[in-house]
């Protein structure tokens, strides 16, 4: 199976966010550049290897992520350039945030090759953005969608509820102010705290800042009724697009297909076939046992130092089942016919019995499969129906239950 | 454990008049754990550098907690200020009331006794119970007044309680600081003075006291012993009066704390004989060793056994850790005898077993044993006293699960265990104290000054009602200055019901609980908000029911969860999402399914939780 999904990391930010966890760090403006300089080349030089090995042939989407992408201007612009270069993906993302995405930086992505922008709105409350970190305002916000727009390439935004301050009548106002601005695409994240960071120790000071579960809970309600209504349908845990704007490069996650990272901190995976034939990028990563899937994180800017996992078939089939249960649509049939060889049947059965027992989950016949009666889990699992198993609303709020429930099968 | 890289095999033979074997004992925190420490280290029986704080105190749980739980015998060489050389076994004792049997049997294996007493605390509950099981065995009695470094000690004082409440004389008291280590030389030289030499014949048959035992994978049965005459060797073939098995020595040796070979342990002397044999049940504790081919004509008296006043149920949370929980059983059997248990079938927890144990402390430390020595999950359910429930048919059942309760219709009346309890405290508590008996249907029987700043009030209360919080309501109610002694005293008839918990409507016979009928409402609100904070939020609400009978009596609910999913996108790092998960997983494998509902063990314990 050849890797068709590209993500690259850029770790910097003019500010770090409060809640945030991920690797990114924030450098005063004039030190910036000389990092931002180096990380770049650094970057180029990876893709050139990458595209020499012959990786990024077949290439299809590529993901931009950070930190703040847009924080790096036209050098971000010469990256998409060089990936052009390497391949022609159909979808082309760049993460960004309000305050550095300028009219003539998205003309210039375009140019070179990007198809969408994500954009990090969060909120269009001001108070709730400044309570955590962020440095841009609504109106910044709106006029950014516009620019994307205006730019011709596709726009989503993230958004967040269960932030400090935040209430139901300012989330309808976001979610309100946000469909007036017509994105393609709305990402909805409750927000999570994570030990470390400046978040965690205000709540660790003043308990009512502590994301309220229930709020949350009723927050993704309500953007689900809204955003559907909308025209935006839901296709993932946190995910809404309008018809043909479904990001396919976050699909691919859920889907099992394999991906390079590209930079610090990116991660990848590869089955044992591509492996096999790319281990030379990875130096001092050695194939292990038995395995079948191998996920790799670059620990360094040089690309010189990787954390690797290895799964087995069965702990690949496993994994594929719990994150296609992230999907709307849920876990197709072939998917399960498939996971059937390494997983024994009985065993799958279980789990999606359980699934069903639960409410987590139901089956919905599928390829106008004209089925009588309840669809029983042996026999989709032994391909003599079609029908996929999708979440439920409490499959989708209480997810992780059902996650369990399919990883448990590793 | 003591650290040390050599072995030294010593011949250790000294004349018996030169040999001065005692216990330390005191009240909880007085301190005995801390003078055993500086006293090995003035004789030099332990380098500075190994010294770790609390050395006879060995296990985990003992240094965690700072208390002594398990007696200990060691081995000092003393050179005393008239130029001899002196060979002291000193054993330290643990101070918990619900220890007290361990005291007693180390106190058979020695002619004196060291009675610690805080110098700030004074006489205290265990110190009087502990200095009267010492006077009973006969031994020479050294006063010590510790803590005198502080600057609340208060020492004459101390010595007029010691005289005015013990009836010991306290001219001898050594004033010590086992912090700053003074004062500990005069002690070393009143034990020489103050204590009688053992007696006993050498070239007698043996005979010898099995104080204590332990299981070791590789040498079998490990006993401490005491030998009254005669004397034991490597290659003897010695055999249990009481047990009637015969065994040959594999060796014989002392603890100086580490485990040293001797010779040879002769008349007077205490230490350690290593039986080979490999079943735990083999070798009893308070039984008489003496050799096979000569044997002596009497054993020693053995030891009072051990009552236990509490029972709880233990559960693996793993049904398949049944059996490796009754061989855990038995092998902490060898070592603590107090322990008894029974299988014990429930119908939310499947198999486990009821245990007697003497208090909830020594619960608490036997379900920590278990668990860290012997690697298993346990469940522990509410305690229970041992009930005598008379039948309609005229048969008594001894009930020591709430589970065992017959129906009510069958049931003639309930007796349930009194005890005496002692409490000593300053004059401004006692009306506090008494608040709080009153509370636990106690009723004061006695009260009286011992001096212008103790009183001693006694109590007649059921055992049931001490074993919930009274200990730690004592100590908050008192500000930490009362203390506790108690004895069992009788069974009384008394109007007792059964409480039933149900969750989602089905009753968990684990959570039921016997308890006084007036104090049925209040115990059942309180345990339902109570199991509501513990119970985590699943996936649908969970309605909490107390009961008595059909009688719904209290009601709480656990909300659903609304939302647990982890939405976030970490760019294709899908391992550090599992890891999320998994994480989350970790903390439900401590919780037990009982039909749809995960509960978290300490659920099984709210009892002792709940604040009426």
């Amino acid at each position: 199976m050849a890797v068709t999904a590209l993500y690259v990391h850029v770790p910097f930010c003019a500010q770090k966010c409060r809640y945030c966890d991920f690797d990114s760090r924030s450098f005063a403006a004039c030190d910036l550049d000389a990092a931002l300089d180096s990380y770049f080349e650094q970057l180029y030089a990876r893709l050139d290897s990458f595209g020499d090995a012959g990786a990024l042939a077949q290439v299809r989407t590529v993901y931009t992520g950070g930190g703040t992408p847009s924080l790096a201007g036209e050098r971000l612009v010469e990256l998409a350039r060089r990936i052009s270069m390497w391949c022609k993906p159909v979808e082309f993302t760049c993460e960004a945030n309000p305050e550095s995405l300028t009219a003539e930086l998205a003309s210039a992505l375009a140019e070179a090759g990007v198809t969408r922008i994500s954009l990090g709105v969060q909120t269009l409350d001001n108070t709730e953005l400044a309570a955590i970190g962020r440095i841009h305002d609504a109106n910044r916000a709106l006029a950014a969608i516009a620019t994307v727009k205006d730019a011709g390439l596709d726009a989503s935004c993230d958004l967040m509820c269960g932030l400090p301050g935040q209430t139901a009548a300012s989330w309808r106002s976001t979610l309100d102010g946000v469909l007036a601005a017509a994105p393609h695409h709305v990402s909805v994240y409750p927000l999570t705290l994570e030990e470390g960071t400046p978040l965690y120790r205000m709540v660790c000071r003043d308990e009512s800042l502590e994301p309220d579960e229930d709020f949350q809970a009723a927050c993704m309600d309500v953007a689900r009724q809204r955003l559907s209504s909308a025209g935006y349908h839901p296709y993932e845990v946190a995910s809404y697009a309008l018809d043909g704007h479904e990001c396919a490069h976050n699909i691919a996650y859920w889907t099992g297909r394999g991906y390079l990272g590209l930079g610090r901190s990116a991660a990848g995976m590869l089955d044992d076939e591509d492996f096999d034939r790319l281990a030379g990028l990875f130096p001092g990563v050695a194939p292990r046992g038995d395995f079948h899937r191998v996920r790799l994180v670059q620990r360094d800017d040089a690309a010189t130092m990787f954390d690797a996992e290895y799964l087995s078939r069965r702990e690949a089939a496993a994994e594929d089942l719990m994150l296609a249960c992230r999907m709307t649509r849920g876990v197709d049939s072939d998917l399960l016919v498939r996971a059937s060889r390494v997983i024994p049947a009985d065993e799958l059965a279980a789990a999606c019995d359980r699934a069903l027992e639960l409410g987590l989950a139901t089956w919905v016949p599928e390829h106008g499969d004209t089925h009588a009666g309840p669809i029983a889990s042996v026999d989709v699992i032994a391909g003599r129906t079609c029908a996929r198993l999708a979440p439920t609303h409490l499959g989708w709020l209480d997810g992780n239950v059902l996650f369990e429930l399919f990883w448990d099968l590793a | 454990m003591y650290r040390s890289g050599k072995i030294v095999r010593m011949n250790t033979s000294i004349d018996i008049s030169h040999i001065r074997n005692f216990s330390i004992v005191a009240h909880i925190d007085h301190g005995k754990s801390t003078i055993s420490d500086r006293i090995l280290e003035l004789t030099h029986t332990v380098d500075e550098r190994d010294m770790e704080s609390q050395l006879l105190d060995t296990m985990d749980i003992e240094r965690e907690r700072g208390i002594t739980i398990k007696s200990n015998a060691v081995r000092v060489s003393y050179d005393a200020d008239d130029g001899e050389t002196y060979q002291f076994n000193l054993i330290d004792t643990p101070g918990h009331v619900d220890f007290t049997y361990e005291v007693s049997r180390s106190l058979a294996a020695c002619e004196g006794a060291v009675l610690v007493v805080d110098a700030t605390q004074g006489v205290e509950a265990q110190t009087v119970s502990n200095a009267t099981l010492a006077m009973n065995a006969n031994l020479d009695i050294v006063p010590a007044i510790n803590k005198i470094d502080l600057p609340s000690a208060h020492p004459d004082e101390v010595k007029t309680e010691i005289e005015d409440d013990l009836a010991i004389p306290a001219d001898d008291a050594v004033c010590v600081s086992g912090k700053t280590g003074e004062g500990i030389h005069d002690l070393l030289e009143s034990i020489v003075f103050l204590i009688s030499p053992p007696k006993g014949d050498a070239n007698a048959p043996l005979k010898a006291l099995i104080l204590d035992s332990y299981f070791d994978e590789y040498r079998g049965v490990v006993a401490t012993v005491r030998v009254f005459d005669g004397s034991i060797k490597k290659g003897d073939t010695l055999r249990m009066m009481q047990a009637e098995g015969d065994f040959l020595v594999d060796g014989v040796g002392v603890k100086r704390p580490a485990e040293t070979p001797v010779d040879a342990l002769t008349v007077g002397e205490v230490g350690y004989v290593v039986t080979g044999l490999k079943d735990p049940e083999a070798v009893r504790v308070g039984d008489t060793l003496t050799w096979a081919s000569n044997p002596c004509p009497e054993p020693l008296p053995g030891y009072r056994e051990a009552k236990p006043m509490v029972y709880t149920g233990l559960f693996p949370i793993d049904n398949k850790d049944y059996e490796n929980l009754r061989d855990a059983l038995d092998k902490l059997h060898v070592n603590d005898p107090s322990l008894v248990w029974e299988p014990e079938t429930s119908v939310a927890l499947g198999f486990g077993f009821r245990v007697g144990f003497l208090g909830l402390l020594h619960m608490e430390v036997v379900k920590e044993r278990l668990e860290r020595e012997f690697n298993l999950d346990l469940i522990a359910t509410s305690p229970s006293v041992d009930y005598h429930v008379y039948k309609t048919d005229g048969e008594m059942i001894d009930v020591r699960s709430p589970q065992d309760l017959p129906e009510a219709t069958r049931i003639d009346r309930i007796e349930e265990p009194y005890l005496k309890a002692k409490i000593i405290c300053p004059p401004e508590y006692t009306g506090a104290v008494m608040q709080l008996a009153i509370e636990h249907r106690g009723v004061t029987t006695d009260m009286i000054h011992l001096t212008s700043k103790s009183v001693e009030m006694r109590f007649d209360m059921p055992l049931a009602e001490l074993i919930l919080d009274f200990f730690d309501q004592l100590k908050s109610r008192t500000k930490g200055y009362a203390s506790l002694d108690y004895e069992f005293n009788e069974y009384r008839p008394s109007e007792l019901v059964k409480l039933d918990i149900l969750l989602s409507g089905d009753e968990v016979d684990a959570l039921s609980f016997i308890v006084h009928k007036d104090k049925a409402y209040g115990l059942a609100r309180g345990l339902c908000d109570k199991l509501k904070e513990i119970i985590p939020r699943q996936l649908f609400e969970v309605p909490i029911q107390g009961a008595i009978g059909n009688k719904i009596i209290a009601r709480s609910t656990v909300k659903a969860r609304r939302k647990d999913v982890l939405a976030k996108c970490y760019g294709g790092d899908i391992s550090r999402k599992r890891k999320l998960l998994e994480k989350q997983k970790e903390g439900k494998k401590r919780m037990k399914a009982i039909g749809s509902v995960e509960v978290p063990q300490e659920a099984f314990m709210a009892i002792l939780k709940v604040d009426e």
